[in-house]
């Protein structure tokens, strides 16, 4: 029965081919313009972290006062001073902890006919590793003694290391960083989160793949100035030590809390914390802290540009009037051929077999729509980065899952537009259309 | 009133011609009720048409009230249409989407009709046909015999000087049919031109004169030896 | 001739086909009308001047390998040198940031000393020298530009102000309203830091940023006569009119001549400003395209709706065209009785538009920092609509027109 459906479906869509083709088109266009902002959305808005991301936590500390924060509605700065990352690294009241900061460190390469060049380095503590699960080719970390020893070591990207070493097992050899020699004690294998929930700070949640770590304690030791934000809500004062002791925030903190309970332990020693600085007398003012999970983190952060939600939400708007159209074309279709399901009822057909009959219709409409909207989507996809960065845009791919959705998207959406049209054709009286109309 | 003289119409399709009227001559007067029969096919239908300026015809002349149409041009014949005809189909041709009311309104409408002459206009023909009560009510909701009253009323509201029915009794049963004819006769004693066309020899009866068409062409019935059978076969006791 | 009560009587019979134009009209009128001010909004962005002649301008970001910043003073002057004797080249200059490169300093401003709290006016800060306002091309329109002499050398964590600065239009009169600000004197910080005297008023400086943060300090720049001493440095170069072309390759091979301890690599390290300026209004114009493709084929398809729609009409009446027809119709009576039916659905769905518009404005107002839906937009859009509506329905319904009176005759 289905493939009699089918085929009397597809030769009632030739009879129209100018209606058929609108509907085609309608469907397909709208379920294009769904899909492409959508795989922008769905880029923006992944969990980079699936397995970790109720574990690990950006603790928030509120340094700058109450006058500060109602400009931003009450919130504690985003970043972390100097003071207050070595404090809570000191503490070492999480599982495992680390501050972190952008490097601005250039590699200079070996061979004195190339040119130095610059690839986005973090200066991270040991424990990023284990805790941000970054998978290592060769090698592996460095320890905490590396840290406390402030070494002088670094854990390089695969790409550096095709470029530096061919590709080569290079653990043990030297990297030249700013003029000075760095021991390599990791390769790490392919690892580029998205969003780059760890700096979506100074990131806005999108970079190319960090190539390259140092150990924080170095970095602070050779007075390496952050490569990203630096905010004061007042004068430092003069030079790099005055400076490091300011109230301005530049740090990103993470804190790897495996449990509910050692969250909320946390939460209470954040507050502890800030009470402790406030009977110190350097803040002046009640604790406001905050604890975000990766989810919460990147959420706090809108990593998903408002143009992705604009253009998803038009795009939706865009898919409901194409269906509004189809349903309208669908009824003038069915309608017409109101004299065929009076004949059909007549000749015993029940009202069950009408609705398959054209449901099944409307799914060939659906699948036809979904090919051609398969086709604009990839076009779109193309052309996103018109109106995305190419960091972001380079992340919406047209993979199976997305050609799976479109398709299913596109015959579940002309079926649900199908029912109305559906329903007005099964009310047909049997034979009624047989006398004279 | 209605007179053709030497009248043709032509259908050409890219291999034939087919003439459905040939040298057709009629001359209806004021006030006369004139029965048009023939056999299916006859040309009587077309005769119809070209009488209500539905269509055009291809040779000869058609005088209606004295002006001859067939220069005239789309809109001039509308305008004839709407103010000098009235119809009356087999079908009955109401429009489904309106009421009784709005569908006897629809050519004095088309007349700009002010609304309270409208008004005055469709209850009076409704009145007539005795319809008034259901003025409210859609065509799918009354009999056809009904339905067939609206048309006439729908005809005599915008009082045409020529009312032009093409078998108004076709689809209705024989009591219905007998209401609509008596309706048509009294019509016609209150001095409305009308020309019917029917192929039942019964009804052609009530009209004061009949014409009959044989391919396209009025046939004098005491001259046509077809019609001495006919007379005989219907003579005959069945 | 209007003829809306049998039209709405029609209507009333055909409930589904005609709610379904009317909603699609509506729902098209809502997307339109805000795609339209977003597009608008987006294209005024994107069409503010920065004040600067921005032909022949180019920026290479420079960093330096091995060195200390603080020691980086004469690799700068050596560099600023080089690039000025380069062929092609008419001026260049060092610098921290210019307008529109995405980052840069902002602080506050005030009358008097003031160290915490609300700043009379915020304003970005441009460490330049003497040849800045020339390779900017700005226009100074009240006092004069740095001498030499002015220019001091200091490390950008020292730093805190200088005796002279030249200021915006825009920030002089946010400080000064009454127009006489210069010679005047303001405050880049607490009692400790001392004030600096208005020496001079350029036109017109953009802020380094675009994003709508910045909107409401656009124009407030600061000129302060300082050479940075940092690992980081900008370079505006003015290149000889017809020459850019020369300079994007020379001008950067000229640096390396002088030191190739440094890092120029990247996208973003040398640009034109025509480069600067496409990449600072990317998204902008990328959201006004993609407004405007969905603008238009939203439009396309409501439009073939109502063609496919109203010629399922048409079909379904030919049998009552003719009739109306044989009753006296004429051929304009048809067609206008198909574009008045028309009419009257597009001004039902219009008017729910117009609510759905704006309800979805303000609701995306309430979401992404956007402004109210100006109600030209919507009047454009309800114009827009209706004409698209006739327009759509003119090919129907002249098909309607032709439906011959002997139709009503036919049985079908």
């Amino acid at each position: 029965m289905f493939a009699y459906y089918f085929q009397l479906g597809l030769r009632s869509l030739r009879k129209n081919p100018l209606l058929t083709a609108l509907m085609v088109m309608a469907i397909g266009f709208g379920v294009a313009a769904s899909m492409t902002t959508y795989s922008v959305f769905r880029a923006t808005s992944n969990n980079p972290i699936p397995q970790k991301s109720s574990q690990l936590f950006v603790p928030q500390i509120d340094n700058w006062g109450p006058e500060d924060a109602q400009q931003n509605q009450g919130e504690p700065p985003r970043a972390m001073s100097y003071t207050d990352a070595i404090g809570l690294m000191r503490d070492h009241k999480a599982k495992r902890q680390t501050a972190l900061y952008p490097a601005g460190l250039s590699i200079v390469p070996a061979d004195a006919s190339q040119l130095p060049f610059r690839e986005n380095t973090y200066g991270v503590y040991a424990d990023a590793f284990p805790m941000f699960d970054i998978p290592f080719k060769y090698g592996r970390g460095w320890t905490q003694a590396d840290d406390d020893a402030h070494a002088q070591v670094a854990v390089i990207g695969q790409q550096l290391n095709e470029k530096l070493f061919r590709g080569e097992n290079s653990v043990g050899r030297e990297i030249n960083l700013d003029g000075r020699s760095y021991r390599i004690v990791g390769v790490m294998d392919h690892w580029d989160p998205q969003p780059l929930f760890f700096d979506a700070v100074n990131t806005g949640g999108f970079d190319d793949p960090t190539q390259l770590f140092v150990p924080f304690t170095r970095m602070i030791e050779l007075k390496v100035s952050t490569n990203g934000n630096n905010n004061c809500n007042k004068d430092p004062g003069t030079g790099w030590d005055n400076w490091l002791h300011s109230e301005c925030v530049w740090l990103g903190f993470w804190a790897e809390l495996p449990s509910k309970a050692e969250a909320d332990a946390y939460r209470s020693y954040l507050n502890g914390y800030a009470a402790e600085q406030q009977r110190a007398g350097r803040f002046k003012w009640a604790p406001n802290t905050r604890l975000r999970n990766v989810v919460e983190w990147l959420d706090y952060q809108k990593v998903v540009p408002p143009e992705a939600k604009i253009s998803l939400l038009v795009a939706l708007g865009f898919l409901v009037i194409c269906l509004v159209n189809t349903i309208g074309l669908l009824l003038a279709k069915f309608m017409r051929r109101s004299s065929e399901i009076g004949v059909r009822r007549a000749l015993g057909a029940s009202r069950r077999e009408i609705y398959t009959q054209f449901l099944i219709e409307a799914s060939a409409v659906g699948l036809a729509g979904g090919l051609l909207g398969l086709l604009l989507t990839g076009v779109g996809v193309y052309g996103i980065s018109l109106i995305f960065d190419p960091q972001v845009a380079r992340l919406a791919k047209l993979d199976v899952p997305l050609v799976l959705l479109t398709l299913l998207v596109a015959i579940l959406a002309t079926v649900i537009a199908a029912f109305y049209p559906t329903w007005r054709a099964a009310q047909v009286q049997p034979a009624w259309q047989l006398k004279s109309n | 009133m209605l007179k053709m003289t030497h009248l043709s119409k032509v259908y050409r399709t890219e291999v034939v011609e087919t003439y459905a009227l040939r040298d057709f001559n009629i001359d209806v007067k004021e006030g006369e009720f004139v029965a048009v029969t023939g056999p299916s096919g006859s040309g009587k239908t077309t005769f119809l048409t070209i009488a209500g300026l539905l269509e055009t015809f291809t040779g000869g002349e058609y005088h209606l009230d004295g002006v001859e149409v067939s220069n005239l041009n789309d809109n001039a014949r509308s305008k004839i249409r709407n103010e000098k005809i009235g119809f009356i189909f087999q079908a009955f041709n109401l429009i489904p989407d309106l009421n009784v009311y709005d569908n006897v309104e629809v050519p004095l409408r088309y007349r700009g009709m002010k609304a309270l002459e409208r008004k005055q206009r469709i209850m009076d023909a409704l009145e007539r046909v005795g319809l008034a009560s259901r003025a409210k009510h859609y065509p799918a909701e009354l009999s056809g015999g009904q339905q067939q009253r609206v048309a006439i009323a729908r005809a005599l509201a915008g009082s045409p000087r020529l009312l032009l029915a093409d078998e108004p009794t076709g689809n209705l049963d024989t009591q219905m049919a007998r209401g609509v004819m008596e309706l048509l006769e009294e019509i016609h004693r209150e001095g409305a031109t009308i020309v019917m066309v029917t192929h039942d020899p019964e009804l052609a009866t009530r009209a004061q004169r009949n014409v009959h068409v044989i391919d396209g062409q009025v046939v004098d019935l005491a001259e046509d030896p077809r019609f001495h059978q006919q007379q005989a076969r219907a003579g005959a006791p069945a | 001739m209007l003829q809306i009560k049998p039209i709405l009587a029609a209507l009333k019979r055909h409930k589904a086909g005609t709610i379904l134009i009317a909603m699609q009209i509506a729902l098209t009128l809502a997307i339109v009308c805000n795609a339209l001010f977003i597009i608008q909004q987006r294209v005024d962005r994107l069409s503010r001047p920065t004040g600067m002649d921005e032909n022949n301008v180019l920026a290479i970001q420079n960093r330096w390998v091995s060195v200390d910043g603080k020691d980086t003073a004469p690799l700068i002057k050596a560099d600023v040198q080089a690039l000025r004797q380069t062929p092609g080249v008419q001026d260049a200059f060092a610098t921290n940031s210019f307008p529109l490169r995405g980052g840069g300093w902002s602080t506050g401003v005030n009358l008097v000393p003031k160290n915490e709290g609300k700043s009379t006016a915020q304003t970005t800060l441009y460490f330049v020298d003497d040849h800045a306002l020339a390779v900017y091309g700005a226009q100074l329109i009240a006092g004069r530009n740095f001498t030499a002499d002015e220019v001091i050398t200091a490390d950008p964590k020292d730093i805190k102000s200088t005796a002279q600065v030249i200021v915006t239009k825009a920030l002089a009169d946010k400080l000064y309203p009454k127009g006489d600000a210069l010679g005047k004197q303001l405050y880049l910080g607490g009692k400790d830091i001392p004030p600096s005297t208005i020496i001079g008023i350029v036109a017109r400086l953009q802020v380094p940023w675009n994003g709508t943060w910045s909107d409401n300090f656009n124009d407030n720049a600061m000129l302060l006569p300082v050479q940075l001493t940092s690992n980081y440095t900008i370079y505006l170069i003015r290149a000889k009119p017809g020459q850019l072309a020369d300079v994007v390759n020379s001008a950067p091979a000229a640096l390396l001549k002088t030191s190739r301890m440094r890092v120029i690599s990247g996208d973003r390290a040398v640009r034109t400003y025509e480069q600067v300026r496409g990449d600072a209004y990317k998204n902008d114009r990328g959201m006004a395209i993609l407004m405007g493709v969905i603008c238009v084929i939203l439009l396309a398809i409501t439009a073939a709706g109502i063609v496919g729609l109203t010629s399922f009409w048409v079909g379904q009446r030919r049998k009552q065209i003719g009739v109306r027809r044989a009753l006296g119709a004429t051929k304009r009576d048809i067609l206008s009785y198909f574009l008045t039916e028309n009419l009257m659905i597009g001004v039902a769905g219009v008017v729910i538009g117009v609510g759905l518009a704006i309800g979805m404005n303000l609701w995306m107002v309430s979401q992404f920092e956007m402004a109210r839906l100006s109600i030209v937009y919507v009047v454009v859009g309800v114009v827009a609509l209706l004409l698209l509506g006739q327009a759509a329905v003119l090919a129907p319904a002249m098909r309607a027109a032709k439906v011959p009176p002997v139709e009503a005759t036919r049985s079908v």
